[in-house]
């Protein structure tokens, strides 16, 4: 029907038809949104709350993290610095100041930072104990309050660094400790170039045989006693039958008790006697850090040497593929955990608990665990990045695939990681530079360990009782 | 009340107006100092008081919890830090023998041989050198196969060419040697300044009775330093008890397996590396008292000089 002289007037009817068109039309357009929202949700593997949504979340923050890892991968904090140069690209109102640490200053600039509650947003700390302790000390945000698990399920050794169903840190790549001979060496010794020590007293033999043409059978540092360290990690965990020995004696639960420890310690320190005693380690080996020790190795002023993958392919570049062997670390012990081998995250990534930006921190934490940033760390650094998606096919070097396969191919623990903090430093270190360097026996290095379990009790209450709680629920 | 004055004024005695201004002149001293009062008090003061309340508590800072005196007592009874405090008591050994180098020196420069100016710029320089690139040096020279013991083989000397800083029979002593080569320069500069104030007609007079230069350095110029002397030794000594941790630190890091720690050493190891505050605190109060007792002596070793002169 039209108006006289003007546009048809609107029947009553069409009207609500028009309502309804419009209704419907913003149902749709409502239905449409909630799908693309959803769609670009699933797209980056996030939830709504704590999702990594790197492409939608305009983050304002200026992070400063705190990052250590050139000791074990020379070449990563460069990468590191590229990763944080990218990921500002992606969040122009997101800047990462990147500060690198030094090994000596690593816990005690955390722990003043912590006692202030200022300082970095992210920090990197070693693995296990040396990261939740602060967690315990509510000085760390668990990295898994922002990132689901559809993501953190991703990488790999997360176990190192959960308690109480929370994964406290992220780990960024993995190394394995092999135990690295020089082919031509063990040919001027007259011995096989390629049937490497795989049980102690097979070492010993090799020793004497080195030792007797002049050769330096085994080359390491130990005046920061990170070799004495590693020597608790690799071959004192042989005498264990399983980590809840340690956990039960660190704890004081009585299942494994701390006599039992000290019969596994000075078994460990007698060895380590032994091949002092007999010269097969470098007779500097106190007037030496780790990384000095290193130096013997490719050097060619030491046959064997215990050391990470980064060095191992390293050295192979400098000694040639053809030269060098990697194996797993003799074995020593009769413990069930004398079959595994000595892979660790090392260090791992976590968020301060007074940072103010940990959303942001977290988002950048977890993108560099997108599958292009791994392959690039990989392809920097050969590190093996701590990831899944990581794609094996992208080693191609044939030493790197042997590490590889030695990384992956059996289950692994690095005790170490189990001890507190004020335990590693206090007992693990000092010992170890007592037998290295002669300077105290066997005895006085067992009853060190006594002393400091003993104090760390009573100084540290809060973090006995966490570190109960935690061994008591399978850690 | 108050009997009235002609012109309607109060008898009660107003305070004369020069009583108000002589209190207002008193106070204003004070009033200047205030600043650096509560500078000091808030640098020094609070600190302190932190330090000692902290000691009475164990666990790490934001979960402490009460224990008393237990952190004194757990002490004694820690090898480590009895180990510390032996070590800073060896460090002690190293005072005797750096003031009588450092007397020595002074006094051979005092008597202006040819070059004594340059001497004397140069026997200062190792004071002046930065703490971590002296670490780092006499870390490469002091190895067991480093620059020192490669010379000392060399020229056949090589059963005195021990692991320096690896071995724990003698590292303490290595740290020793390493400070007195830093802190010599301090000393020669000290006593030869305070020989360039000793009055030359002394020493004129008694050359013209006929003394020789041993006599005139014995009789005349250590005498007359006397407190220099004593004052030197006092600040070595509370430098051997509280100063050298950067020594430690950059040379051995309190190893090998605790030997050379010392008590700055074990506060830091326990406050900063073990977050354990409460103990770290409680060595920090030992260490306090004991530079008091040093200072203490000095002061009264001043005081009876002092009325000795008198």
């Amino acid at each position: 029907m039209h108006a006289q002289n003007g546009p048809p007037v609107a029947q009553p009817e069409s009207r609500r038809s028009r309502r309804r068109s419009r209704r419907t039309f913003a149902a749709v357009a409502s239905a449409t949104a909630a799908a693309l929202l959803v769609a670009a949700c699933g797209a980056t593997g996030g939830s709504g709350s704590g999702a990594t949504d790197t492409a939608g979340q305009a983050y304002d923050a200026n992070l400063t993290y705190w990052f250590w890892g050139e000791s074990d991968i020379p070449g990563i904090t460069k990468w590191m610095q590229g990763m944080a140069t990218d990921y500002t690209k992606l969040h122009p109102k997101v800047h990462i100041n990147l500060v690198p640490q030094s090994t000596s200053t690593l816990i005690g600039a955390f722990q003043t930072a912590a006692q202030s509650h200022s300082g970095p947003d992210v920090d990197t700390q070693w693995a296990t104990l040396p990261t939740l302790t602060p967690y315990w000390d509510k000085q760390a945000t668990p990295i898994s309050d922002y990132v689901p698990s559809s993501e953190t399920s991703q990488w790999l050794n997360t176990n190192e660094n959960t308690t109480g169903g929370k994964v406290v840190a992220m780990p960024l790549y993995l190394i394995g400790v092999p135990l690295v001979w020089n082919k031509q060496l063990f040919r001027e010794a007259g011995l096989n170039p390629n049937d490497p020590p795989t049980t102690w007293s097979q070492l010993l033999a090799d020793c004497a045989a080195l030792k007797a043409h002049g050769i330096t059978p085994l080359g390491m540092g130990n005046k920061d006693g990170y070799f004495g360290a590693w020597m608790f990690a690799i071959f004192a965990k042989q005498e264990l039958a399983s980590l809840s020995n340690l956990e039960s004696a660190i704890g004081n639960t009585g299942q494994f008790t701390q006599s039992q420890l000290d019969t596994v310690l000075t078994n460990l320190y007698t060895a380590e006697q032994e091949l002092v005693q007999k010269g097969y380690i470098n007779s500097d080996v106190s007037s030496l850090d780790l990384t000095q020790g290193w130096q013997l190795f490719p050097q060619k002023r030491a046959a064997m040497s215990l050391t990470t993958d980064g060095n191992a392919m390293s050295w192979a570049k400098t000694l040639g593929e053809d030269n060098i062997g990697v194996e797993a670390p003799p074995t020593w012990g009769n413990g069930a955990l004398a079959s595994t081998y000595d892979v660790t995250q090392s260090s791992d990534e976590f968020i301060t608990a007074w940072s103010k930006n940990q959303a942001a921190a977290a988002d950048f934490l977890a993108w560099l665990h997108q599958p292009a940033n791994m392959s690039s760390l990989y392809q920097q650094t050969g590190a093996f990045p701590a990831d899944k998606r990581f794609p094996v096919s992208s080693i191609t070097d044939s030493m790197a695939k042997e590490l590889y396969q030695l990384d992956t191919s059996k289950t692994s623990v690095w005790l170490e990681n189990y001890l507190p903090p004020q335990v590693d430093n206090d007992a693990d270190i000092p010992a170890g530079q007592m037998i290295l360097s002669g300077s105290g026996s066997v005895s006085k290095a067992v009853a060190l360990w006594n002393q400091v379990l003993k104090e760390w009790r009573t100084e540290q209450p809060g973090q006995f009782q966490q570190y109960k709680a935690w061994a008591a629920n399978g850690s | 009340m108050a009997p009235e004055m002609p012109g309607g004024g109060s008898t009660v005695a107003a305070r004369p107006p020069g009583l108000i201004r002589a209190a207002r002149a008193k106070g204003w001293p004070y009033l200047f100092l205030l600043p650096a009062v509560v500078a000091i008090a808030g640098i020094f003061v609070y600190p302190l008081i932190e330090v000692v309340r902290y000691s009475f508590y164990a666990g790490s800072v934001g979960s402490l919890s009460y224990v008393g005196t237990a952190n004194y007592v757990s002490l004694w009874q820690d090898p480590v830090f009895v180990q510390s405090l032996m070590d800073n008591l060896k460090l002690l050994a190293t005072v005797p023998i750096m003031t009588v180098l450092a007397l020595v020196i002074a006094l051979i420069i005092n008597s202006q041989i040819r070059g004594w100016r340059q001497y004397r710029s140069i026997v200062f320089l190792p004071y002046i050198l930065p703490a971590t690139a002296m670490g780092l040096t006499f870390g490469y020279l002091l190895e067991r196969n480093g620059v020192l013991n490669t010379f000392l083989r060399d020229i056949g000397l090589g059963a005195l060419a021990p692991d320096w800083l690896g071995s724990g029979s003698i590292v303490v002593a290595t740290i020793g040697m390493v400070i007195v080569w830093q802190q010599l320069g301090f000393g020669i500069v000290v006593f030869a300044a305070a020989l360039l104030g000793v009055p030359t007609e002394l020493i004129e007079a008694a050359k013209m009775d006929g003394a020789g230069w041993w006599q005139v350095q014995r009789l005349i110029l250590i005498p007359h330093i006397r407190r220099v002397i004593e004052f030197f030794v006092i600040l070595e000594a509370i430098t051997m008890l509280s100063a050298v941790f950067t020594y430690v630190y950059v040379l051995t890091q309190g190893g090998p397996g605790n030997a050379s720690s010392v008590v700055e050493y074990y506060i830091f190891q326990n406050g900063f590396e073990n977050g354990a505050i409460g103990v770290a605190s409680a060595a920090a109060v030992v260490l306090l008292v004991l530079a008091s007792v040093l200072i203490f002596f000095y002061l009264r070793l001043r005081l009876r000089s002092e009325g000795g002169a008198k």
